[in-house]
C-alpha cells in the first residue's frame, strides 16, 4: 500500500516520506539490528560468553564457602568490565546470560530457572541496570572524547587557515600595492614621466607580478602536495641538468650570490619526478638566497652515499640556532631573526613534502667553519643499461 | 618595407590578455588576428593564413589541444601554445598535438616574442634545418659531421651528430623526449629518458664552456631539450 501511495504522487513534501520508512522499518527491524550488531561487536559477546563460563567456574569454586551474595558480586564485576570494555550490545548479552547462569547454577532450586526467593530477582534487575548504566556512561565519555578531538584538529587547522591567510594578504598585499601605485602613475601622467622613469615603473609592476605569481604557485602547490593532489611521475633524470635549470630558472633571483657547483662527475641517474625535484632544489636555493646577503657564496652539491644521493646547498648565513634547525623545514616557519623579504615560510615545507614523496629525508645542520647546509636525500636505484654505442665509442 | 609583415592569429578568450598581445606585436610590426573561441580560431586560421599561430590551451569551448590538431590536418604553421596549467602533462600534450613551443602563463612579453622569432626563423628555414651550429668557440657542421673547438677536432659519436640534428631542425624551440627518442634511436626507446640523459651530458661536456650551467644545449625539465644559439 505504502509503495503504490509512493508511485502514485511523488513526495510533495518531505515528511511525507517518513511514515513509509518508518514502517518498513518496524518490521525487519529486529532482525537486521540485531544481526547487524552481532557482525560488528562479534567480540564483545564472545567476550560476554566467555565471560559467563568463567565466573560460572570461578563461582562453583567459591560456592561452598562463600554466601550466594559474593558469587553474585563476582558476576557483577565482570558486566562493569564487559560494559566499560565493550559498547551496549554485549552488556546487556552478558547480564541477561549472567543472570541466567547464576539463576541456573546457584539459585535454589539449583538446575532451574525458577526462583524460590523473590530477592534474587533485585538481584537481577541491579546486574541489568549496572551494566547499561555503565555502558551508557563509558559511551558518553568516548564521545566527549572523540568530540574534544575534533576539536583540537579543527583549532590546528583554523591555526594554520588564519597563519595562512595572514602570510597571503601580507605577501600578495605588498606587491599588489605596488602595482596599483606604479601602473596608476603610468596610466596618469605616463606623457610627464622621463622614459627611464617610465620603464622603471613599468618593471616594478613586472616584477612584482612575478614575485606574486611564485607565491600563488606555491601556496597551491602547498595544497596539492597536502591534499595528496600531485602525482609523482618517475623517469630517469640528472641531478647535474636538474642544477642548470634550475638555476637557469632562477636566474635574477640568484644573480646577486656567487653559486659554486659540485657535482662529481660520475654521479648516478635518480628515478624521480625531474619537475618537482627540481622545484625542491629551487626553493632550496632561494631561501639562501633570501637569508644570506649579496655577494656570498651559496654552494650546491650532490654525493652519493650508499644507496643514496645526498644533495646539498649550503650558504654562509650567521648560522641558525638549535630550535631553527630543528624547525625549519617546518610549513610557515619563518626563522627568529624576521627580515622584509622573509617570504611565506613555505618554501622549505613543499620541498620536505617533495622529497618526502620521494622516500628520501630533508635536515638542515650547522656547517663548522660558519653556514648552514640545507639537505635532502633521494634514493637510488639501479641503474638501466646505457645505450651500446657507449661500448663502441 | 617591401617585405609583408606577418600575420600572427592569436586564439585566447581573455580579452585582457588578447589587449596586450595586440599592442606588443603591434608595435613590433606584425598583423594580428584575433579569435575568442576554439572553433572560430580553427575557422580564422583557414580564412586568414597567418604566418604563425599562438593558442591559449584553456579555452571556453574546445580544448586548445584540439585547435591544434585542426591546424595540424592542413598546415605546418608554427604554433605556440599559452598555457596557464602548470602541470607539464598539458604542454607536452600540446607539443605531441604538433605545437612547436609553449610559454607558461604568466609571461613577460620579451620571453614571447623571441619564442615567436624563433618560431618564424624556423618555419623560412625548414625543413632542412640549419647545417652549421655554433656554440661559442666550437662550431659544429651537421652535414660534413665535423666539430672543430678553437680549429681543434672534436669527436662526436654517430648519435650525438644525429641528436644535435634533430634539436638543429627545431632550432630555439622546445624537442620533447618522446620526439627525440622515436626520432634518433626509434619506436621502441620511446621510454627509455635515461639515454637521452647520457647522451645530453656527454654533448655538453664536449661543446659547451660550462656543461652544468648550458647556455645552449637547454633543458626544459620534464618536457625535453632546446637547442640556443648565439644570435
Amino acid at each position: 500500500m505504502v509503495s503504490i501511495d509512493k508511485q502514485r504522487k511523488p513526495p510533495a513534501h518531505p515528511f511525507s516520506k517518513i511514515p513509509a520508512i518508518f514502517m518498513g522499518n518496524l518490521q525487519r527491524s529486529w532482525a537486521t539490528v540485531l544481526r547487524m550488531n552481532l557482525k560488528r561487536h562479534w567480540v564483545g559477546y564472545a567476550w560476554a560468553v566467555g565471560a559467563a563460563a568463567a565466573c560460572t567456574f570461578v563461582g562453583l569454586v567459591m560456592y561452598p564457602r562463600f554466601d550466594l551474595v559474593n558469587v553474585a558480586m563476582v558476576y557483577l564485576l565482570a558486566v562493569v568490565i564487559i560494559a566499560l570494555r565493550f559498547s551496549r550490545g554485549p552488556a546487556i548479552a552478558a547480564s541477561v546470560l549472567f543472570v541466567a547462569a547464576f539463576d541456573f547454577v546457584f539459585v535454589p532450586p539449583r538446575g532451574t530457572f525458577t526462583v524460590d526467593d523473590i530477592q534474587y530477582l533485585l538481584t537481577f534487575a541491579i546486574m541489568l541496570s549496572v551494566g547499561l548504566i555503565i555502558s551508557r556512561l563509558v559511551k558518553s565519555v568516548r564521545r566527549q572524547a572523540a568530540a574534544q578531538a575534533a576539536l583540537e584538529i579543527e583549532a590546528e587547522t583554523e591555526r594554520i587557515r588564519s597563519t595562512l591567510l595572514a602570510s597571503i594578504s601580507h605577501d600578495l598585499r605588498t606587491p599588489l600595492a605596488v602595482m596599483a601605485g606604479a601602473s596608476s602613475s603610468l596610466a596618469e601622467s605616463g606623457e610627464r614621466l622621463s622614459a627611464a622613469e617610465r620603464h622603471a615603473l613599468a618593471k616594478s609592476v613586472f616584477d612584482q607580478a612575478q614575485e606574486m605569481s611564485e607565491h600563488v604557485a606555491k601556496v597551491l602547490q602547498m595544497t596539492r602536495l597536502e591534499t595528496g593532489a600531485i602525482k609523482v611521475d618517475r623517469d630517469w633524470a640528472s641531478l647535474s641538468e636538474i642544477v642548470g635549470a634550475v638555476l637557469a630558472r632562477l636566474g635574477e633571483r640568484m644573480a646577486a650570490h656567487r653559486v659554486i657547483v659540485e657535482l662529481p662527475d660520475d654521479l648516478p641517474l635518480v628515478r624521480v619526478d625531474a619537475t618537482l625535484i627540481e622545484q625542491a632544489l629551487g626553493n632550496l636555493l632561494e631561501n639562501a638566497a633570501k637569508h644570506t646577503p649579496p655577494a656570498t657564496v651559496v654552494r650546491v652539491c650532490a654525493q652519493r652515499r650508499g644507496e643514496e644521493v645526498i644533495v646539498t646547498v649550503q650558504d654562509y648565513s650567521a648560522g641558525l640556532s638549535d630550535r631553527d634547525l630543528e624547525r625549519v623545514f617546518a610549513k610557515f616557519h619563518r626563522g627568529s631573526v624576521e627580515g622584509a623579504g622573509a617570504g611565506m615560510g613555505l618554501g622549505l615545507a613543499i620541498c620536505r613534502a617533495i622529497v618526502r614523496l620521494h622516500g628520501g629525508q630533508t635536515w638542515a645542520e650547522r656547517v663548522p667553519g660558519g653556514g648552514t647546509a640545507f639537505r635532502f636525500t633521494l634514493p637510488l636505484e639501479e641503474a638501466p643499461s646505457a645505450p651500446l654505442e657507449l661500448a663502441s665509442n | 618595407m617591401a617585405e609583408p609583415r606577418p600575420a600572427i592569429l592569436i586564439v585566447e578568450d581573455e580579452p585582457e590578455i588578447r589587449r596586450f598581445l595586440r599592442t606588443a606585436f603591434g608595435v613590433e610590426g606584425y598583423r594580428v588576428v584575433e579569435s575568442a573561441t576554439g572553433r572560430r580560431g580553427s575557422i580564422d586560421a583557414g580564412t586568414h593564413k597567418p604566418d604563425l599561430a599562438i593558442v591559449d590551451l584553456a579555452l571556453p569551448d574546445v580544448d586548445g589541444i584540439e585547435v591544434i590538431r585542426r591546424i595540424r590536418e592542413w598546415s605546418p604553421m608554427p604554433i605556440i601554445v599559452l598555457s596557464a596549467r602548470v602541470q607539464e602533462r598539458s604542454k607536452i600534450e600540446a607539443l605531441d598535438a604538433g605545437a612547436n613551443d609553449y610559454v607558461t602563463k604568466p609571461f613577460g612579453i620579451g620571453e614571447l616574442l623571441a619564442r615567436v622569432r624563433a618560431a618564424l626563423r624556423h618555419a623560412v628555414r625548414s625543413p632542412s634545418g640549419t647545417s652549421i651550429l655554433r656554440f661559442g668557440n666550437t662550431v659544429v657542421d651537421l652535414e660534413k659531421r665535423t666539430a672543430l673547438r678553437d680549429e681543434e677536432e672534436i669527436r662526436l659519436t654517430p648519435i650525438e651528430f644525429r641528436l644535435l640534428a634533430m634539436l638543429a631542425k627545431q632550432l630555439g624551440m622546445v624537442v620533447t623526449h618522446r620526439h627525440l627518442l622515436t626520432v634518433v634511436w626509434g619506436p621502441t626507446h620511446e621510454k627509455d629518458t635515461h639515454y637521452l640523459r647520457i647522451y645530453m651530458k656527454q654533448l655538453r661536456d664536449k661543446l659547451e664552456i660550462d656543461p652544468v650551467r648550458p647556455r645552449h644545449l637547454l633543458t626544459e625539465t620534464g618536457v625535453g631539450y632546446r637547442l640556443v644559439l648565439d644570435e
